[in-house]
């Protein structure tokens, strides 16, 4: 009996296992309405990732790196792709200081308009520091969902800010593991 | 994928992935692929040291394939060459055949220096106004189109080089390239990060298809690349010669992709392509003597210009990293740079006062005029009495070999990926040099027919008592020379071995048009010293830890007493010295 609960288990588990590697079990029930926004909070190239990867999941989506209050009109959902880049800013004619203010206001004008914001992290790793840490810090709590390439969160800063929160959270191994999740966040 | 809520099957899940994916998952990889690879922890200074011969280059493969060709019986410039190929394979966003750049070459048994420039020009129906539109200048034709494009020289210019000085074939020194690009390589973090950084204007330019994405994404640490294409151009030019490149199906191929982007680049203009011996611009520090190239590098002079400012202040007291070395050090870039904006230009075409801005009266002059306790309002240009008379974002490597001939080599494609564009199944990228011309339409540096486009690459050999003392060179735009300058010194003034003053943090500051500009620097300089330079008026920007902004210096320092030569490569990229 024994050995055949252990071998039981044993396929249970790699069902799991399987399953869950190839993207197909997520526990997030809140799903999300197109038309969607996309935009950066740090003005990192992840933001044009983000905007190929709502292309390959078929959303209804326009990129706008720093968007005025006119441009969520018609707007269901805000993908904030969350990365500080000193060329990013130097390219949008921003300093640190300045894209800090206008992420903040940027939210609070969502909030007042109730949208939804989904939160990528795409850059991994080489996408933390100081400010982008900053960034991470202002954005996730105030967001509905969160997806992270795995690597940018080895110290934990977004299991604890999703924890803290109660967010859900997706991690994934590499940026295009992203698709079939971002995916799946909408209707 | 994994969801954060479910702990407590992890362990487990861990084992079965190793069971189920083990065999085919880890073992694949590494089927012939290049394990060497930089590590993710890499800043704490560490020299290499050797007896026979080094080479230093901005990726430990190229480092390695350079050493294999030394210790086949290759000299220096054989290596050198060898490195360059292979850094076209491994560092594909910051060098190769797409480009150009300096050599400066130490032939130890004529005890001779020379240079060879191989810089690339502008095509012939190049025109000052080319990026004006309505008025104001485009900046994505300078950088991401084929306006962009200058005509390549570095094929070029390591052929002739190999001719001249090397005693190996063409088809020999590209054999390692060859087999990296066939059998792919593990890519660093550098890599991921800057196909991250450069993938909008990868999609622009190369499209989605393009052998730089991997299915239209950025490749990610630890992902493995291969460039058949690039191997196959290798193996083209290896057995057809460099013709291939400048005048048969090559060509072709950029001339097709560059003018289908807009650009003006034709056969005729990669044809007429010639690289340039020069002699080497020579200056002075204490005791040292250094040699590196002139003008349209201006690198090489604008170290020697600081070095004379430098000359006239106590460094060794102040200390690296104090408030007045660095407001000392900014006042005079910022004074060299009025200079810079108004006197270089190609040699070939526009007169340089060579000697005056290099003499150490100049360095004394701008000395003068700088207050040690407050910014300058205004910057403006030298002016000398004396009538002018002509005179004649990278990579950098260095080599020595065992009978102490030396080759410091820096070239570039411009930006990091360049224009982006990638002709037809090639697999180089074209360079965006044109971007180095002036934006002003009157300027010494305007786009003109031809004209090679002004350089900040400044490769040298630093000699004492006529032996050659320290090889060096960097990549970094702009801020080339000061953070050369700032390595010199920090050896010869602060008593830092060769990798230490490397990974010293850096500073830069320039001036346009006489106005100053922000005070960039590493975060690691303290903030009791950053306090201090605000209230003596300069305005800070805090950049990273160790910023590739700052360039990735490369350099072998000879200790001619005790045989030994000591490698150090920059951390800022993925630098390696090897050695035996």
């Amino acid at each position: 009996m024994k050995k055949y609960s252990f071998l039981l288990s044993l396929i249970i588990l790699t069902w799991l296992v399987t399953f869950d590697l190839t993207g197909y079990i997520y526990e997030n029930s809140e799903k999300f309405d197109q038309p969607v926004l996309i935009t950066s909070a740090g003005q990192s190239a992840e933001v044009q990732l983000a905007n190929v990867l709502s292309k390959r999941a078929g959303l209804t989506a326009s990129l706008i790196k720093t968007p005025a209050e006119k441009d969520l009109e018609g707007v269901n959902t805000i993908i904030l792709v969350i990365g500080a880049s000193l060329k990013g800013l130097g390219a949008a004619g921003l300093d640190v200081e300045q894209e800090k203010h206008r992420v903040s206001q940027f939210i609070l004008s969502v909030e007042e308009k109730k949208l939804p914001i989904i939160c990528l992290h795409l850059g991994g790793e080489a996408r933390r520091g100081d400010l982008s840490d900053e960034l991470i810090s202002t954005c996730v709590p105030r967001s509905r969902s969160v997806i992270v390439v795995k690597s940018g969160n080895q110290d934990g800063l977004f299991t604890s800010l999703c924890t803290e929160n109660n967010i859900p959270l997706i991690e994934v191994e590499r940026t295009a593991d992203a698709l079939t999740p971002l995916k799946d966040l909408f209707n | 994928m994994k969801i954060k809520d479910k702990p407590t099957l992890t362990w487990i899940k861990k084992t079965l992935i190793l069971i189920l994916i083990g065999p085919f998952g880890l073992a694949s990889p590494t089927l012939n692929s290049d394990r060497a690879y930089p590590s993710d922890n890499q800043h704490r200074p560490c020299n290499v040291i050797a007896k026979n011969g080094m080479v230093a280059a901005a990726h430990p493969i190229a480092a390695e394939k350079g050493l294999e060709i030394l210790k086949k019986g290759g000299n220096a410039v054989d290596a050198a060459v060898a490195t360059a190929f292979t850094l076209n394979v491994v560092e594909p966003f910051a060098s190769g055949i797409g480009g150009g750049g300096f050599m400066v070459i130490y032939l130890a048994g004529d005890k001779k220096v020379t240079t060879i420039n191989f810089r690339e020009k502008a095509p012939a129906k190049t025109t000052p106004d080319m990026f004006m539109r309505e008025g104001e200048t485009d900046q994505t034709l300078r950088t991401s189109h084929g306006l962009a494009v200058a005509v390549p020289g570095a094929l070029s210019g390591w052929d002739y080089a190999l001719k001249k000085y090397g005693s190996m074939s063409l088809d020999e020194v590209m054999e390692p390239a060859i087999k990296t690009a066939e059998n792919g390589f593990i890519l660093s973090s550098t890599f991921s990060k800057i196909n991250k950084d450069e993938y909008e204007k990868l999609m622009l330019t190369a499209g989605e298809d393009s052998c730089y994405l991997n299915n239209g994404f950025p490749y990610e640490q630890g992902d493995i690349f291969k460039n058949p294409d690039l191997a196959e151009t290798f193996k083209t030019i290896a057995s057809h010669g460099i013709k291939e490149f400048y005048q048969g199906a090559l060509a072709q191929k950029i001339v097709s992709i560059v003018q289908k982007k807009g650009g003006i680049l034709d056969l005729d203009d990669l044809k007429t392509y010639k690289p340039i011996e020069q002699q080497p611009l020579k200056g002075s520090y204490k005791d040292y003597t250094l040699y590196t190239v002139g003008p349209p590098a201006s690198g090489g002079l604008h170290i020697i210009q600081l070095l004379n400012i430098l000359e006239n202040w106590p460094l060794g007291k102040w200390g690296c990293s104090s408030a007045e070395y660095i407001h000392h050090f900014s006042e005079a870039l910022r004074f060299i740079f009025a200079d810079r904006e108004h006197y270089l230009g190609d040699p070939e075409f526009v007169d340089i006062p060579i000697d005056q801005l290099t003499s150490e009266d100049y360095g004394e002059n701008i000395a003068s005029l700088i207050d040690p306790k407050k910014m300058s309002e205004h910057y403006p240009f030298t002016e000398f009495n004396e009538k002018i008379h002509k005179k004649a974002n990278t990579t950098h490597l260095c080599v020595v070999d065992k009978d102490g001939n030396i080759v410091s080599l820096t070239q570039s494609i411009n930006h990091f990926f360049g224009s982006g564009i990638v002709p037809e199944n090639c697999g180089f990228i074209l360079n965006n040099h044109m971007d180095d011309f002036s934006s002003r339409t009157d300027s010494n540096n305007s786009p003109r027919p031809n004209h090679r486009p002004l350089s900040s690459m400044g490769p040298l050999i630093l000699f004492k008592d006529k032996s050659p003392f320290l090889i060096l060179g960097s990549p970094g735009g702009t801020r080339i020379f000061p953070s050369l300058t700032q390595i010199i010194v920090n050896i010869l003034d602060f008593s830092m071995d060769l990798d230490e003053a490397i990974e010293a943090p850096r500073f830069f500051s320039y001036s346009v048009l006489g106005e100053a500009r922000p005070l960039s620097v590493e975060s690691r300089i303290p903030e009791t010293v950053l306090k201090a330079l605000e209230k003596w008026g300069h305005q800070i920007d805090i950049r990273e830890d160790y910023d590739t902004y700052f360039g990735g210096a490369q350099g072998i320092l000879i200790l001619e007493k005790d045989g030994l030569l000591h490698g150090g490569a920059d951390s800022r990229r993925d630098g390696h010295a090897a050695g035996y």
